[in-house]
């Protein structure tokens, strides 16, 4: 159904490039093979809120710099579906960003996605602005149909510096050091951890920096691939790993409270104004909750003085450089004009510095200066993501299927996971044989 | 009627002994009539009070604390009815359910009209057919008909055009079952004296049998329109424009990307619930019947 | 008018008990052609097309590819999300079961319960309405009111404040898989209760009162009158009632979807969801088509059982 659209645009890219006899990616060599665009384009990802707001600056200033105008349409619940239905019914958007690594995959090998090149964008040149291995997940089959538009690390292990002072406790570098201080805070009657165990994908992201860095990266990009193997030795351990920390002393409300509480409640046990824990491990898009109305606005400001974060520490010594971030990418679903300049102004540096400058996200532009973004917090993010040895995307959005979530909940409440994990391997593993 | 019912209203107590005895033979009925109005009311009662409180509120304490301490706010609705658009979606609901409500009347009442009081070869057989139909549920026809729309090159999955043709289908089963069962009730007597007459069918179906089934129409009319402005699952799939959504695809948006924003989803649920509420209080009469006439012979 | 016979040229009049097989095309065409028109080519042409389509990969929604009864064996087999036997067994065919039981025979149950205590009082009426209001109500509403409820925040959540008040911890009652079902099927009780005690009520107020006094006269108590006399009086309406609600269960969508998705994991799916899921997230086509069909196979029972009850009053008639 795809093939139909792209006979057209694509028979005349092939005359005119024979005919010039030119092949690169310079951006007007490409234009003039695309279809005019009818100058405006219609948006689509699953943000909301301060995401979706900072988004729409860039969209703005884009509105601004083109003659084009964007319609953004935010898909919250079911975005997998909306996008599908909409391809089926002949009616695709023409941009989308899409967070999950598995889905995108399968939109590229059905040919629902238009390749970069195509728009003109050559891989060779957009190569050096993103950390190394960051376009291989827009890369199916040789082709890049994606370039990642944001991301957050997701290493921040979140405190409130003041509190800590008056504590007596310092960040940690090594496991052994956040065991110890996880100890020296309940040994000063403080309750060490939140977690939001209420929402699933929190734990996922224990359980994936854990495992990066506990096991290294060929471990981890094997585990979240067609070849990997949840009943291996491996998972288990890091899991029991977790489980000792995250153990009913260590943590606000016990395991069942913290399988209770959602994500938002548990950032705000530790940044409210009546806090009841000193630590909260996340993505650096927690600053940005917990200085938000959500939780505690009157920390706006504060970052760095009551509201920081450390990386989370090495495992047995090995895991400094590894970090493990959430991320969308963008990829466009029609060929033309419109959506090609769209996707340019997407990579340009402006787009980066008034996406950083809004403060939620980390523009994966490395042409871009930290100091643009407006906090230490994010600030920090953007220097470590820069300087990692290796970064990966987050596990549980590179699978093709089933809940890592709820196994990890269920491995929090003390279940076997003997089976837990035998059948989620079943799951997984058929999922990807349907690819 | 029945002395299940006359017990009630007649002999009232005379004395107060006699009151208080009544009272306290009654009360556990009372009692736990009492209990299961409150369970059926009070959830929605906290849904409607959280929409008028200010989001700051909502996030500190629970709703129950505003007996001790009223506070209220038309925030929420503004907000949801501007910037989020639920004003241009009500005004789809509308669009959608009005038509995909007539349009199935008309078309059901004529086949049951047939089905009742036309004689052709197989018409018991279609009917059982028909009254199988109702058992397809409506996800046999996502995938064809989605690709059917889409190789029909008439773009109607973008327009109202999808949701009105997908609505009346499948709503035809049950409004042909109904209405059928409802038209061979009419009095036979009156429909042949009109065939001697030389009526045409047409006449007979617009002069005699609708002006007496008009109860019956409502019935099936109100069931109708409920389950379309209620409906999610048919609109996800066949509305494929934002434009042209309604309100219960519209308020899935505001479920926060990290955070549920209460505030908003209570204002927005009962911005869908007025419509379907005032319908039924005024028409429950209609509905009931509806009901029973379709359930219980 | 006059008792001379019809005349011949009207063609109205052959469609009468007189003439049967002449002329009666247009009329039959005319009334029942549209209706006709729209049931096949939207649920006739798409059940067939789903049923082939179940026997085939379904790339994107067309037949691409033959794989014979792959998507059937994997989905009994191989899908423990959707069915796994074992002890306790799961899945999304077992959770069906699950509201098969409960929440229809709950429903009825507490459906007649309300209907007979109703007819005790004098505001029988308003609180027929008040349990009757949730049918009113579009799914998504009421999901959206019980997640508040259920909300695992004792400032937010109805029921967490509760149970704080006797000292209970606040749970996630739909984030754990022992108890996620149950909170769901609560909620699909309190929507169709009301509908329940509708024709429940009017059955009962069918029954002569003479049979209820001659039974109060000979000492039987209210609990023996309830299950002695009135539910086997009603026992047609209960089956009717019954039979609606074991057909509401196997469409079952809106709700889930709303309130948990199918969560945790998938430990609240019901099949008319993993249809959905399978087919749409999932991009599964063919495998989405099987499901849809095993509802189908669910329904005809159904189906037999409406068109049996149908011939029966015909034949009555």
């Amino acid at each position: 159904m795809r093939k139909f659209r792209l006979a057209a645009p694509l028979m005349t890219a092939v005359l005119v490039l024979a005919a010039c006899g030119n092949g690169d990616g310079d951006g007007d060599g490409g234009d003039a093979d695309l279809p005019e665009g009818d100058g405006s384009i219609l948006v689509t990802s699953l943000w909301g809120g301060a995401e979706e707001a900072a988004f729409q600056e860039v969209l703005a200033a884009f509105e601004e710099a083109s003659d084009i105008t964007v319609e953004y349409e935010a898909n919250r619940t079911d975005y997998q579906s909306v996008i599908r239905t909409r391809i089926q019914g002949g009616n695709p958007f023409d941009v989308a960003i899409i967070p999950g690594v598995g889905f995108f995959r399968q939109l590229a090998t059905e040919g629902s996605l238009i390749s970069l090149s195509e728009l003109g964008i050559e891989l060779g040149d957009i190569e050096g602005q993103f950390a190394p291995g960051l376009l291989d997940y827009g890369n199916v089959d040789d082709t890049q149909y994606a370039f990642m538009a944001k991301l957050n690390g997701k290493a921040a292990i979140f405190y409130d510096p003041q509190r800590f002072a008056d504590l007596g406790v310092a960040p940690a570098e090594t496991w052994d050091d956040l065991v110890t201080l996880t100890d020296d805070l309940k040994g000063a009657g403080a309750t060490p951890w939140a977690v939001g165990a209420g929402d699933g994908w929190t734990l996922t992201d224990w359980f994936e920096i854990m495992y990066i860095k506990e096991h290294g990266v060929e471990a981890y990009d094997t585990l979240f691939s067609a070849d990997g193997d949840w009943t291996d030795a491996t998972v288990s351990a890091t899991i029991e790993r977790m489980a000792s920390l995250l153990t009913e002393d260590n943590i606000d409300g016990g395991v069942e409270g913290a399988l209770a509480t959602l994500f938002v409640d548990a950032v705000a046990k530790v940044f409210s104004t009546s806090p009841s824990a000193e630590l909260y491990y996340g993505g650096s898009f927690v600053g940005g909750i917990a200085t938000g109305v959500d939780v505690n606005p009157a920390l706006a400001g504060q970052e760095g003085t009551a509201i920081d974060w450390f990386p989370f520490p090495t495992i047995d010594g090995a895991g400094a450089g590894l970090v493990t971030f959430g991320g969308d990418q963008i990829a466009a679903m029609v060929a033309d004009t419109d959506t090609a300049e769209f996707l340019q102004y997407m990579l340009s540096e402006e787009a980066g510095e008034v996406w950083a400058a809004a403060g939620t996200v980390i523009v994966p532009n490395t042409n871009v200066d930290p100091s643009t973004y407006p906090n230490v917090i994010m600030q920090q993010d953007a220097e470590l993501i820069n300087a990692a040895e290796a970064i990966r995307f987050d596990g549980s959005d590179l699978l093709p299927g089933g809940d890592l979530g709820a196994v990890l909940q269920s491995a929090l409440r003390g279940d076997d996971m003997g089976s837990v994990l035998e059948e989620f391997q079943t799951t997984v593993s058929t999922a990807w044989e349907a690819q | 009627m029945t002395a299940l019912q006359d017990t009630t209203v007649h002999a009232p107590p005379r004395t107060l002994s006699e009151r208080i005895v009544r009272i306290i033979g009654r009360s556990p009925v009372h009692i736990i009539l009492g209990f299961i109005a409150l369970v059926w009311l009070v959830p929605s009662i906290g849904l409607l009070i959280t929409s008028f409180r200010p989001s700051a509120d909502m996030r500190a304490t629970g709703w129950w604390t505003v007996i001790t301490n009223p506070r209220f706010t038309l925030e929420n609705y503004e907000r949801v009815i501007s910037a989020e658009d639920m004003g241009s979606a009500f005004i789809n609901s509308v669009f959608i359910t009005v038509p995909s409500t007539i349009l199935p009347l008309i078309i059901a009442s004529m086949a049951a009209f047939a089905l009742a009081w036309i004689k052709f070869p197989f018409r018991d057989t279609i009917f059982l057919v028909i009254v199988a139909l109702l058992m397809v549920p409506v996800q046999i026809g996502f995938i064809p008909l989605v690709v059917a729309f889409r190789e029909s090159g008439t773009g109607l999955l973008t327009t109202y055009g999808a949701v009105w043709l997908t609505h009346t289908a499948f709503a035809l089963p049950f409004g042909i079952f109904l209405l059928r069962n409802f038209f061979i009730t009419l009095p036979r007597d009156l429909i042949e004296a009109a065939r001697i007459d030389g009526a045409s069918n047409v006449a007979i179906f617009r002069t005699i049998v609708v002006p007496l089934s008009v109860p019956a129409i409502a019935a099936y009319g109100i069931f109708q329109f409920l389950w379309v402005w209620n409906d999610l699952l048919m609109a996800l799939i066949y509305a494929q424009s934002g434009s042209i959504q309604p309100m219960t695809v519209e308020v899935t948006r505001l479920l926060g990307t990290y955070a549920t924003e209460w505030s908003l989803l209570a204002a927005a649920a009962f911005l869908i619930m007025i419509v379907p509420l005032v319908v039924f209080m005024s028409l429950q009469r209609y509905f009931v019947q509806g009901l029973l006439a379709g359930s219980v012979k | 008018m006059t008792t001379a016979s019809p005349p011949a040229d009207a063609p109205a009049a052959t469609s009468g008990t007189s003439r049967p097989g002449r002329g009666i095309g247009w009329a039959a065409l005319l009334f029942l052609g549209p209706a006709a028109l729209f049931l096949l080519a939207f649920l006739v042409y798409p059940t067939i097309y789903t049923l082939f389509l179940s026997f085939n990969r379904g790339r994107a929604g067309g037949f691409s590819e033959w794989v014979g009864l792959d998507n059937w064996i994997t989905l009994f087999t191989e899908d423990p999300n959707f069915l796994r036997l074992g002890f306790p067994p799961s899945g999304a065919l077992w959770n069906n079961v699950l509201w098969i039981i409960f929440y229809v025979s709950l429903t009825v149950l507490l459906g007649l319960i309300v209907a007979v205590m109703a007819t005790r009082v004098r505001y029988e009426a308003a609180i027929k309405a008040i349990i009757f209001l949730p049918m009113a109500i579009a799914a998504t509403s009421i999901a959206i009111i019980w997640r508040f409820v259920y909300s695992p925040d004792p400032e937010t959540g109805l029921l967490n404040a509760l149970l704080g008040t006797v000292g209970a911890g606040p749970t996630a009652v739909l984030g754990s898989p022992d108890t996620v079902n149950w909170a769901l099927i609560a909620v699909g009780i309190w929507g169709s209760v009301g509908f329940a005690t509708v024709i429940l009520s009017a059955a009962i107020k069918g029954i002569s009162s003479e049979v209820l006094e001659a039974a109060r006269v000979d000492g039987a108590t209210e609990t023996q009158i309830f299950w002695r006399i009135i539910v086997p009086m009603v026992s047609l309406p209960i089956s009717v009632v019954t039979v609606t609600l074991v057909v509401n269960v196997i469409k079952l969508f809106d709700l889930i979807y709303v309130m948990t998705a199918g969560g945790p994991g998938a430990s609240s799916r019901v099949i008319a969801f993993s249809m959905y899921q399978e087919a749409f997230p999932q991009g599964r086509f063919g495998y989405g088509s099987a499901i849809a069909i095993v509802m189908l196979l669910l329904l005809i029972p159904v189906m037999i059982f409406n068109i049996r009850r149908f011939r029966a009053e015909a034949v009555q008639q």
